[in-house]
């Protein structure tokens, strides 16, 4: 008799039973902010009921408990696949590649500094969450949510802080849903009101396709060199970009932006909500990586913004950039970009600098896999 | 170099993480300043020929 309702005597008969309780609670939240909110749904859904399928009695779905003599759930095996061997973030990374032009950034090159600057709050957090007690390692995997760029997140919190994934993919996607909410106000306390009102003169001249050809291998080639830990991630997105540019596999290139795309992204939520078993997840520390996940986010725009007006203190009067691009410099494509452009718009009206802002937005994406890449080679370096 | 990357194997995690900033900001704006050059340049043969 106790066998059949042994689903509620395991979760009712515990003095932890109000844990599964509030995961499920997590969960829907998730799923709310996905569907009423439209924060992120492609991820916060499969998240939100990755959590509640794992939370479960039993967790037949994941890892089930020592002894029970169950074999490891579909989740369990679709983290070891995916998520431990990294090729779900890297997928999702061919993916955005084929995704993204660099077409605005080939016509002004110099945005992509506002790409490096705009890499501030991964390390601004990191120092932060060493101030607060984490060690070095989950330290800069808390720090990189401040990538804004989901797989390079997850790719360095599984190498360094495994059991923190789930509260960093969570907080990563979160706040990159959020940026229409966290960065105004930031760009708004930074900037004058005739910062924001500067015009910016935009050439239209198409780059040559041998660059958009050439630009991908050259960043892999000179990534690997540089930082090759970064490889696979900088490797997965360029390899992406290559097939989009070389202009002969387009069939490929529509397969990586669709059915690659939503295929991957399809498991790797649900993957990830696998990893938010109420034990790990119910602690301070994702309480603390939530709001340091905010920081990241402050810091990075405040990083990108300043950096423009140090610039601009050596920049002529009618070359002077209008320092909200350098907000544009995080990777949250092309969210940030759009941003910008509304409150340069809202500013004063016809004020058109979309293109730099999208160029410096491209800028972000490849700046937060090398900052990735960076912080994948020196934390080792120290953290022995 | 190396006794350097050693003497902060004794720091607190926050000066090994100030390490790791100074050399990843430095890192990021290399590595995209030679982005930077490979574009500036291949604009500027792409307008020559």
């Amino acid at each position: 008799m106790q066998d059949i309702f042994i689903g509620f005597t395991s979760v009712f008969g515990s003095p932890d039973w109000w844990q599964p309780l509030l995961m499920y609670l997590v969960g829907g939240v998730l799923i709310w902010l996905a569907i009423n909110k439209e924060y992120e749904p492609m991820l916060l859904l499969p998240i939100g009921f990755g959590a509640i399928l794992v939370n479960l009695p039993l967790s037949i779905a994941g890892t089930p408990p020592a002894g029970s003599g169950y074999e490891a759930g579909f989740l369990q095996i679709l983290y070891e696949m995916g998520i431990k061997t990294e090729l779900f973030p890297l997928l999702i990374f061919i993916a955005v590649g084929a995704m993204i032009d660099f077409g605005p950034l080939f016509k002004n090159p110099f945005m992509i500094f506002f790409g490096a600057a705009a890499q501030f709050g991964i390390f601004a957090t990191m120092i932060v969450a060493t101030l607060l007690g984490f060690s070095l390692k989950e330290a800069a995997s808390i720090g990189i949510i401040g990538a804004a760029d989901g797989p390079t997140s997850i790719f360095v919190a599984n190498i360094f802080a495994p059991e923190l994934l789930g509260p960093i993919s969570v907080a990563a996607y979160s706040y990159m849903s959020l940026v229409p909410l966290i960065q105004p106000p930031v760009i708004r306390a930074l900037t004058t009101r005739k910062e924001r009102r500067i015009h910016m003169v935009y050439h239209e001249s198409s780059a040559p396709k041998w660059l958009k050809v050439i630009f991908p291998i050259a960043v892999t080639m000179i990534a690997g060199f540089v930082a090759p830990i970064s490889v696979p991630l900088i490797g997965s997105l360029m390899f992406g970009n290559l097939i989009r540019e070389s202009g002969v596999l387009e069939r490929l290139s529509q397969a990586a932006q669709n059915e690659l795309a939503n295929l991957v992204t399809l498991l790797l939520g649900i993957t990830i909500g696998c990893s938010m078993v109420a034990a790990n997840f119910l602690t301070w520390k994702t309480l603390m990586i939530m709001g340091m996940g905010l920081v990241a986010f402050v810091f990075d725009t405040a990083g990108g913004i300043l950096f423009a007006k140090l610039v601009n203190l050596f920049l002529p009067k009618e070359r002077k950039v209008n320092p909200m691009i350098g907000a544009c410099g995080i990777s949250a494509f092309p969210m940030s970009g759009r941003i910008v452009q509304k409150m340069a718009n809202d500013e004063e009206k016809g004020n058109i600098i979309l293109m730099h802002a999208i160029g410096s937005n491209v800028s972000g994406q490849l700046g937060s896999v090398i900052a990735g890449g960076m912080v994948l080679a020196l934390v080792p370096l120290f953290a022995k | 170099m190396d006794a350097f990357i050693q003497s902060l194997q004794y720091e607190s995690d926050t000066i090994k993480a100030l390490a790791v900033t100074a050399g990843g900001l430095v890192g990021v704006f290399v590595t995209l300043g030679v982005f930077f050059l490979v574009i500036q340049v291949s604009n500027k043969l792409s307008k020559k020929s």
